[in-house]
């Protein structure tokens, strides 16, 4: 379980401190899923970069299966927003940073994720030699590679047309089902938002603090855009983000 | 043999193969566009070299007058006549200009990619730097000789010196303008201080410390000029040079063909290398 109670964040900048979280609470059950939405800039992504290990909270704790987070864990992945590949590795190397940063060397044809990406035929290219949807799909494939039980996403999808941006929702939906990660999303779209989070946390204007939690008990289907809960909840996003 | 030796090896192997399969019309392109360079170089030469010396008397009682600039063809023959003479000097110059940019980039690579990455070093001798890339480092020749000799030993560190700020600066440049993404990246998997350097600096600044290096020919060249003139001894084609301006005019000429060829060779090396090891960079995207 994924526990985040009432953290407040600080950082420096231009010499003065801002506040960029403050008192947000909020529990991600085992294998649940949780989208955080709110306007641009609003310290979304604090929190999750927080949750990965990457900040530290100023006060408050975090903490993932009762255990504080103190730095990056194998068990957390992260997916950023333009994937995060580098550019200079091969889609398979890409793949499979995290496990060659700890010092394991993946047989050549190790490629099983890939492969269930659909990505095995390109492992040899460079993300250069990619759509931007492909270059999505490696880093999900990377995040996957180290079987994770926490996924964080960062806006994973900005910038891509919406067909793609809808295909790759449904890959993300699939793999959550099968694979049981427990999934933090961060988005400012709130269709991505009510399609993957079974809970929607609206947030405020910097400093973020929880506005409303919206419950989506009916996601889970890849049919469930046609839904009238789905419209709903839209709705409902629609209408906090807009108070 | 070990997975991780294997997995260089077969990367090295890679990178060549690719490089010469997907770089073949790149190259053949290439070297056209070298020999139309040349060949429209030497024209200009040419006609420059008729222009200069349109008021050299012509050779009265068997006696040919100096040109000021002389012909493009007369160097060439020149240089096909002391062949053997301009080698020892070029290898000379080359052996010197080469290791002179292998020490600068051993020296000034490391230290400019972590004034650019760690920021409390970078506020404490950034100073130190901006203060002395300045200084004309032609003034401290003497200085060198001093220290070092007269020997190749001089030549090999004051181009060294001037071409170690160009390449710091560089590095330092390249390294503040990663794209943070790529370093946040990496860290989320885990990855140490050392890893981060080694996967994501040194890769990401490649490409721009391989640009600063090929600024540093020309100019590590006009410094081995200078070095190789004021020293009164050693081979080398600038004391070649020096030597045969005054009553070998054509000869000094040759020896500066030489020296753009050494250029040339250089500058395309370090293009040949810039292929191989950052290939991502001249990747297109395909199809899937």
């Amino acid at each position: 379980m994924i526990d985040v109670d009432g953290v407040t964040i600080d950082y420096g900048a231009g010499g003065r401190l801002v506040r960029a979280v403050e008192n947000v609470t909020f529990t991600v059950v085992k294998g649940d899923s949780v989208a955080l939405i709110g306007p641009s800039g609003c310290g979304k992504t604090t929190i999750l970069f927080a949750l990965a290990g990457l900040l530290d909270a100023t006060s408050g704790r975090l903490s993932i299966d009762g255990a504080g987070i103190r730095g990056p864990q194998r068990s957390v992945a992260l997916i950023l927003q333009n994937a995060g590949l580098l550019p200079w590795k091969t889609v398979w190397q890409n793949a499979n940073l995290s496990l060659l940063l700890n010092g394991e060397y993946p047989a050549r044809t190790a490629c099983g994720v890939l492969d269930e990406l659909g990505l095995g035929a390109v492992a040899r290219r460079y993300p250069a030699e990619l759509s931007e949807g492909m270059k999505r799909r490696v880093g999900v494939a990377r995040a996957l590679s180290t079987s994770p039980a926490v996924m964080l996403m960062d806006e994973p999808l900005a910038s891509l047309d919406t067909l793609t941006r809808e295909k790759i929702q449904d890959l993300f939906l699939q793999l959550w089902r099968e694979h049981g990660f427990s999934l933090v999303l961060v988005t400012h779209d709130i269709e991505e938002a009510a399609f993957l989070g079974r809970s929607v946390l609206v947030l405020t204007e910097r400093p973020a603090r929880v506005k409303e939690i919206v419950s989506n008990p009916g996601m889970g289907d890849l049919d469930y855009r046609e839904t009238s809960a789905y419209r709903e909840v839209l709705g409902r996003l629609r209408e906090a983000l807009e108070r | 043999m070990s997975r991780r030796f294997r997995t260089a090896t077969d990367r090295l192997t890679r990178g060549l193969r690719a490089a010469r399969h997907v770089e073949k019309r790149t190259i053949g392109r290439q070297v056209l566009t070298y020999v139309i360079s040349i060949a429209v170089l030497l024209l200009a030469w040419q006609i420059a070299s008729l222009i200069v010396n349109r008021n050299v008397p012509p050779p009265t009682g068997g006696i040919q007058h100096a040109k000021i600039l002389p012909g493009p063809f007369e160097a060439l023959s020149q240089l096909i006549k002391n062949a053997a003479e301009l080698q020892r000097h070029f290898l000379s110059s080359a052996w010197r200009l080469l290791l002179a940019m292998l020490i600068a980039l051993a020296a000034a690579v490391p230290i400019g990619l972590m004034l650019g990455r760690e920021r409390t070093l970078d506020r404490y001798l950034s100073p130190i730097v901006y203060i002395t890339y300045p200084i004309p480092q032609v003034a401290l020749i003497l200085f060198f000789f001093v220290v070092f000799g007269t020997g190749s030993a001089t030549k090999v560190a004051m181009v060294a010196f001037v071409l170690f700020f160009q390449i710091l600066v560089s590095a330092r440049g390249a390294a503040k303008n990663i794209d943070e993404e790529h370093i946040t990246s990496v860290l989320s998997a885990g990855a140490s201080r050392w890893q981060i350097y080694r996967h994501v600096i040194v890769p990401a600044t490649l490409p721009d410390v391989l640009t600063s290096l090929r600024v540093s020919i020309g100019l590590g060249m006009a410094f081995l000029y200078i070095a190789e003139t004021s020293a009164a001894f050693g081979k080398g084609l600038g004391g070649f040079i020096k030597d045969r301006m005054l009553f070998q005019r054509e000869q000094a000429f040759a020896g500066i063909v030489a020296m753009g060829v050494l250029g040339l060779v250089l500058y395309v090396a370090v293009d040949i290398i810039e292929r191989i090891v950052c290939r991502w960079k001249y990747v297109k995207r395909r199809a899937s």
